[in-house]
């Protein structure tokens, strides 16, 4: 045991001295380190500098944003304490906050981060004030967030609309409706021979209804029982194990039925076709609201929101301010997301691209 | 050995377990006189609503309460601050000094051999075009390392030297490997903030374990006959420690080291979720898209990085000490290369050359031939196959024909009668009190009100702990018995456990089809790694002179291995069975993001629709299931040593 506890010392020994050189290194080194401006790390150091202590590290989306940082806190004046933007794991999340930042730092001085983080975890965090805001959030998914943080709480605040709508909805393959146009809407469901076209090993002798990920809404379970269909709900697991069903049931010409929704870049990829459900209803929205298991409609239309932490007026007002204005339209999103998801722009590169394009509307953002 | 292990378990019964026998008596009781089927619904521990109602206080109350203040936001604040100075010290380094360090530590530690494998296993994540989130990623598992091992250590000293300590222990550590991370990180984004704290904190409590458990093993399985010596000797119980047991712990120490770098790697990629970035989310975003290339990439660069630190660290376990500097005589001279000082140099040539990124030169894109591969596997492998008719039927046949039936024999009768089963195979493997002590953990699923899906999660966990059994333990013989074995598979079993499953996600539901059976082939593909280990383990530390002991009374090489080298390892067998378990029970939760429903979607669905307490709910449950298996498997693995 000596042995390695001498070998030990002499490791620590190791990673002393070379961290002292280094230092001595760097230091010498710095006044070249921030004249380069593909040099990424001095860059993000100076901004968490003025961060607050715990702040997560940060991802730039695409390693090059940093140096945009770098020349905004050199060329425009710093005009309010930088921020850091929510990024959750879908490219229409992606694309807001990089418009954003790009507006931030080029027209605000403000140094912005994105932080990539769970749309769950992002609450805590807007809580905690170490994330700012987060520039689109589904409400279907949080109402007890917003009951939470927003209305109890009251340390998140709404701050308006982003623009785009989403819709959940039943979908299946385009390909089945052209062999069973009754399948249309709901009532095809009702006939168990056709529902049972949709039957896999898991589904036994029923049809298959497939739910996505779990964390998402889902009234599926209850409008398959409300509405008395020979259906099995059956949950994939993921986003990803619901497109690969998806996929491999055009690749086998199967029937599939399943819960998706609007906006996502699947539709540009695999034609698919929303089955009718039930109107929504004012009952409906109140079962829903009660959770009483009595929901036997079609879901409700998504008005996508932004909401920020209770600390950034008083932190950067200029930046509050114009996270409130910013709207995208659906067609304005879906553009800079072709650039993305199509053509393999990378995000920070098709948001600059297209704030350069516009400057009117970025113009009303911030006047 | 075991037989006294065996009589002292069962001579010390905690008083709270025998009152806990007599509710569960009494409640057993009640279930058959009514004789429901179903679970009652009057058993229930309300244990979701008290969750909720804590989880809201501390919502509530972060940031003002003295708890959060005083002890969460200074963790936090430290844990941060040791992984930014450490990804400070990996960027100041600049990829020419980290190698230099990598191949000067892995030099000094395991030999030249290990210190090229590491210098060339994190090259490739340069060449992978990686650098930048590698080097993220391996600052949050050095701190997560060195915390575990700080905590792990001296735990395991303590329950390898005192029997209480180590079944008390015993019951946590299941409960901290089996509970998946999943279930603790969110909870944790709302005690540490958002970013790395949480992330550390959350690998700290799942890779904490093997420390323990290997630290305990070790000094355990340490002869009685050397003990004795260095007392006889007049060693004081410190020098015992310190001189002859944790020297002679030391493999299974390493073991432990190694097994801590694999399973932080198991969480680092669910890290990715609370603002870690990082390759965590690298992998995450090519499974966004539903793209195999785009997170096996990643999936490898984590399999290049653990192999790293593995070498690094734990080199010297297959080095034979004396050839640890056995460098060619002509190259010893320069053995200074291999100093701080030539590190230093290094790096500071590195910086006047102004070297930044990974040179583009050098990288590869494996993101495209992967997909073809895949692709092409989609194509080919589902059905039309001769003889077997290809990965669809075969699924097809698994759920209907094993896993359906498995689960109505479960589900299908009253509740009670499982629970008395349980309790009567418990019994006849370890006596009354282990009968007690499952009978309160399936009480305990029941009253969590988990029942329906607890079962489903049973037959699921059943048929994956079988099959990886049935692979692991001829594996690990075949590996404890050739080094060549032991060497070609070392590298496939990292990757096997540090891989993350979300990587081969799309792959095996393509050709498996969505639902159960692809959570139980990742469940298989984690789990085999620490069976196949244990076992060659439990082998390889059969004194050989045992073993020759056994050839020259004119044992076949055949009676050597079943009558004397298995008998004698298999402590360290069963630890792997316990092992095996634990694994495929915290694989619960991944296996219900590809499919598999039970406690494991409960869990998920608990936790990120703000029902904290139906999350906590699930996992307890599969906790109290993993207690079950495992320790009736214990039970029986010491009675059959009797």
């Amino acid at each position: 045991m000596t042995k390695v506890f001498r070998k030990s010392t002499g490791l620590a020994l190791t990673a002393m001295l070379s961290l002292s050189l280094a230092a001595c290194g760097s230091s010498s080194k710095k006044s070249s380190d921030t004249a380069a401006p593909t040099e990424a790390a001095p860059a993000s150091d100076a901004v968490a500098v003025t961060e607050a202590p715990a702040a997560a590290p940060v991802t730039d989306a695409a390693g090059a944003a940093a140096p945009v940082t770098d020349a905004a806190a050199a060329t425009a004046p710093a005009s309010g304490a930088g921020i850091s933007l929510a990024v959750n794991p879908w490219t229409g999340s992606a694309v807001n906050a990089h418009v954003a930042k790009v507006i931030l730092e080029s027209k605000l001085g403000t140094p912005t981060k994105l932080v990539d983080i769970d749309e769950n975890a992002t609450w805590p965090g807007l809580d905690s004030g170490q994330l700012d805001a987060v520039l689109e959030v589904w409400p279907s998914g949080h109402a007890k967030d917003k009951a939470t943080y927003i209305d109890g709480k009251k340390t998140v605040v709404d701050i308006g609309l982003l623009g785009p709508k989403a819709k959940i909805g039943w979908y299946v393959p385009t390909s089945v409706l052209d062999a069973h146009p009754e399948l249309a809407t709901w009532e095809g469901f009702k006939d168990a021979a056709k529902a049972k076209l949709f039957a896999t090993a898991e589904s036994g002798d029923q049809g298959q209804f497939l739910m996505g990920d779990p964390s998402y809404v889902s009234y599926d379970e209850q409008i398959i029982k409300n509405l008395g269909l020979p259906l099995k709900f059956v949950v994939a697991g993921s986003e990803a194990a619901e497109i690969t069903a998806i996929k491999q049931a055009v690749a086998d010409s199967k029937p599939l039925l399943l819960q998706f929704w609007q906006p996502h870049w699947l539709h540009s990829k695999v034609k698919l076709t929303e089955i009718k459900l039930p109107a929504v209803t004012p009952e409906c929205l109140a079962s829903a609201a009660a959770k009483d298991g009595k929901y036997a409609c079609d879901y409700p239309v998504d008005d996508l929101f932004k909401a920020a932490s209770v600390k950034l007026e008083a932190k950067n007002a200029a930046a509050f301010n114009f996270l409130k204005k910013f709207q995208l339209t659906t067609e304005q999103q879906n553009e800079i997301a072709a650039m993305v998801d199509g053509d393999k722009v990378a995000a920070d590169v098709a948001a600059k691209t297209w704030v350069d394009a516009h400057a009117d509307v970025v113009s009303s953002w911030i006047s | 050995m075991a037989v006294a292990v065996g009589a002292e378990r069962r001579k010390v019964a905690p008083r709270g377990t025998v009152m806990l026998a007599g509710i569960v008596a009494c409640l057993g009781i009640a279930g058959k006189v009514t004789l429901a089927r179903h679970v009652p619904t009057w058993l229930d521990f309300h244990v979701t609503h008290w969750v909720d109602k804590r989880s809201e206080w501390t919502v509530l109350h972060r940031g003002t309460n003295w708890f959060f203040t005083k002890i969460s936001n200074p963790i936090a604040h430290a844990l941060s601050s040791s992984y930014d100075a450490i990804s400070w010290l990996l960027r100041t380094l600049r990829w020419p000094g980290v190698l230099a360090a990598t191949f000067a530590i892995g030099s000094r530690t395991g030999g030249w051999k290990a210190a090229t494998a590491g210098t060339v296993a994190l090259a490739g994540c340069g060449v992978l075009q990686l650098w930048d989130h590698t080097m993220s990623t391996l600052a949050l598992m050095i701190v997560a390392v060195i915390v575990s091992l700080v905590i792990g250590v001296p735990l395991g000293i303590w329950a390898g030297l005192n029997d209480a300590a180590d079944r008390r222990m015993k019951a946590v550590l299941d409960a901290a490997q089996v509970m998946p991370a999943y279930v603790y990180l969110l909870p944790m984004v709302v005690l540490f903030g958002i970013g790395t704290p949480p992330a550390i904190v959350a690998t700290v409590v799942f890779a904490v374990a093997p420390a323990v458990r290997l630290t305990s093993l070790g000094l355990r399985s340490v002869p009685v006959v050397a003990s004795e010596v260095g007392s006889s000797f007049g060693c004081t119980k410190r020098q015992l420690l310190f001189k002859v047991q944790l020297p002679l712990a030391r493999r299974a120490i390493l073991l432990g080291l190694n097994q801590v770098i694999m399973m932080g790697f198991g969480v680092i990629v669910i890290a990715a979720l609370v603002g870690t970035g990082g390759l965590g989310l690298d992998v995450l975003a090519g499974l966004q898209k539903v793209d195999v290339g785009r997170s096996f990439v990643p999936g490898l660069a984590l399999v290049f990085t653990a192999i790293m630190l593995d070498r690094v660290t734990t080199g010297e376990r297959s080095v034979a000490r004396k050839s640890r500097f056995s460098l060619p005589p002509r190259m010893r001279r320069f053995r200074g290369l291999f100093s701080p000082l030539s590190v230093s140099v290094v790096v500071v040539v590195a910086k006047l050359l102004n070297v930044k990124s990974f040179p583009t030169r050098l990288t590869v894109d494996l993101a495209k031939p992967v997909n073809q591969a895949a692709d092409w596997a989609q194509r080919h492998l589902r059905k039309g196959v001769p003889l077997v008719g290809g990965t669809g039927p075969i699924s097809d046949f698994v759920v209907r024909d094993l896993l359906n039936p498995l689960r109505s024999l479960l589900t299908n009768r009253p509740w009670w009668v499982v629970v008395a089963v349980v309790a009567l195979l418990a019994w006849a493997s370890g006596g009354a009190k282990l009968a007690v002590v499952c009978t309160a953990c399936l009480t305990g699923i029941a009253g969590l009100r988990t029942w329906e899906l607890a079962m489903d999660t049973l037959s699921q966990v059943l048929v994956a702990v079988l099959i990886s059994l049935a692979l692991a333990i001829p594996i690990g013989v075949l590996s404890g018995r050739s080094d060549r074995v032991e060497r070609g598979l070392r590298p496939l079993l990292d990757a096997a456990q540090v891989l993350p499953s979300f990587v081969y996600l799309v792959p095996v539901i393509f050709l498996f089809n969505v639902g159960r059976v692809p959570g139980i082939i990742a469940s298989v593909i984690y789990a085999l790694p620490p069976g196949i280990r244990l076992t060659s383990l439990g082998l390889r530390s059969v004194p050989i002179s045992t073993r020759e002991a056994a050839v020259s009374f004119g044992a076949t090489p055949r009676q050597e291995l079943l009558k004397v080298q298995l008998p004698l390892a298999l402590r360290s067998v069963m630890l792997g069975v316990n092992q095996t378990i634990m694994t495929v029970l915290s694989m619960v939760i991944v296996a219900a993001l590809i499919g598999a429903g039970g406690l494991g979607l409960e869990a998920v669905y608990g936790l990120t629709h703000g029902e904290i307490g139906r999350g906590v709910s699930g996992g307890l449950s599969i906790v109290a299931l993993a207690i079950v298996l495992d320790r009736i498997t214990q039970a029986w693995g010491n009675r059959s040593n009797t």
